[in-house]
């Protein structure tokens, strides 16, 4: 620590707390990700009033209504489409996405490839528990095979989906994950998802302290967790990094997987460049109804 | 326990005390968030407890608080919260559903060993006496509350070796 320079953070975290308490289960590895947001937002310094955060159904979807920035808990699976929406609509705010897995990669699983494909300029969070916990406990789309669950009493049929590898083979530029258990490292992946100019992918691996199971809790975590920074990996090889997320369910790889170092400009970027020039070909708001008149008459 | 990215070595009076008052202040926001978690969970015993945890918390950040003030007042800090993660705040995942005042107490504890470890840890890196002066006394401060804690501790009726958890049902799903 520098006790030369002043560092002035012009927002403190907790000017991001809502008054609305959390009332997910005491121990709920949401609670340590919605303290890792507040950081990470007072670290960027942007205040609650140009920041969005929208999310589906489910636990952690409560996420924005814990927050002071505009906020929307919105339709189950469709938060992605509605942040999309948000962006478009007003691309100087800053857009945060979250949700779970059950939210994220089943009930929307379909809106993922598009996000990542129009590459707007949003930061997706999605607390995986591998279970829907909300409804007291069914198979979600990253539970792992063999799991007993209401819905899989004699044990899971199916394989997890790899929330990692699903998104660096849609073309994810920067894809990260954390978790509760390492939250100076949870806050810094989420602070650079924020930063990086284009679609971001944070997958945090957040237990379920009710229905999860006890490899995937917060004390596993610690003991098991690998920080990527530890293995010498390169965020710029996309193989690499796909490599290692194959590694997901059996190892707790934490960091920037992939981060694309040259990111094309963002969609909303390429809309406004259009808007731009096309305005600037279009004839002046004040004659355009004449115009119009001219058109049907048959006279332009 | 992990220190974290502090040089410690450049630390001067001011942003050690700087630092303390963070660590007090994030401990005593756990507490209240522990003691809201106990209240809404139907377990105001523990949540009661985390309550008093916060109240001294507060207190000792207010003394700290002071001091700054009479030595340093109108300075601006060169220390903030993202150089620190739950020096003396209980890590989220110690607090559970159904949890009784001898397991809020156990925790309690658990936090205040984990803070006598962080000055116990960074105290061979300090340069500065003045500094080294008041790690030691926040210590020692550390472990004075965890004497609090067990005399807390000691009023309870001895440990029945159950809790609330052995009497819930398993979750539906399992």
């Amino acid at each position: 620590m520098s006790t030369t320079a002043t560092p002035t953070p012009t927002v403190q975290p907790k000017e991001y707390r809502s008054e609305l308490k959390p009332i997910w289960c005491p121990g709920c590895g949401d609670y340590g990700v919605l303290q890792a947001i507040y950081r990470a937002l007072a670290a960027l310094g942007r205040p609650p009033h140009e920041i969005a955060f929208v999310s589906g159904i489910g636990c952690s979807s409560r996420i924005p209504g814990y927050t002071t920035a505009y906020g929307f808990n919105s339709v189950h699976g469709r938060a992605l489409p509605i942040a999309q929406g948000i962006k478009i609509a007003n691309p100087d705010l800053l857009v945060l996405v979250a949700g779970g897995d059950g939210d994220g990669f089943s009930i929307g699983g379909g809106h993922l490839a598009h996000a990542v494909r129009r590459n707007l300029d949003l930061t997706y969070v999605v607390m995986d528990n591998q279970i829907y916990g909300l409804t007291k406990g069914q198979l979600s789309p990253t539970s792992p095979r063999g799991l007993k669950s209401v819905t899989s009493p004699f044990g899971s049929f199916e394989d997890p989906i790899n929330p990692l590898l699903h998104m660096l083979g849609y073309g994810c530029r920067f894809v990260a994950q954390g978790t509760p258990a390492d939250m100076a490292g949870l806050t810094a992946v989420i602070e650079e998802a924020i930063r990086y100019p284009g679609f971001a992918f944070v997958n945090v691996q957040s237990p379920c302290v009710t229905f999860g199971e006890p490899e995937q809790q917060l004390r596993a975590h610690k003991e098991g967790m690998q920080p990527l920074s530890a293995l010498g990996h390169d965020q710029s090889d996309r193989l690499k990094a796909m490599a290692l997320a194959q590694e997901y369910g059996r190892a707790l790889h934490t960091g920037v997987f992939y981060r694309q170092a040259d990111p094309p400009p963002t969609y909303e970027a390429l809309l406004r460049e259009r808007q731009r020039k096309l305005a600037a070909g279009a004839p002046p708001p004040e004659k355009i109804l004449d115009l119009f008149v001219q058109r049907i008459e048959g006279r332009g | 326990m992990p220190v974290p990215d502090i040089d410690f070595a450049r630390l001067t009076l001011r942003d050690a005390l700087d630092l303390a008052i963070l660590i007090e202040e994030e401990a005593q926001e756990r507490y209240l968030e522990f003691a809201h978690q106990m209240e809404i969970h139907h377990t105001p015993e523990a949540g009661g407890f985390f309550v008093f945890m916060a109240q001294k918390e507060a207190r000792h950040g207010e003394e700290l608080r002071a001091r700054r003030k009479r030595l340093f007042e109108g300075q601006l800090s060169a220390v903030t919260r993202a150089m620190l993660w739950d020096v003396e705040a209980p890590d989220y995942d110690e607090a559970r559903a159904f949890m009784t005042p001898r397991q809020a107490m156990q925790t309690a504890l658990r936090a205040e060993e984990k803070a006598h470890g962080f000055f116990v840890a960074a105290l061979p890196w300090i340069g500065d006496s003045e500094v080294k002066r008041l790690f030691e006394e926040l210590r020692d401060e550390e472990v004075h509350h965890q004497d609090l804690v067990k005399q807390e501790l000691a009023k309870l009726p001895p440990d029945p070796g159950v809790g609330p958890e052995d009497f819930v049902d398993e979750p539906v799903g399992h």
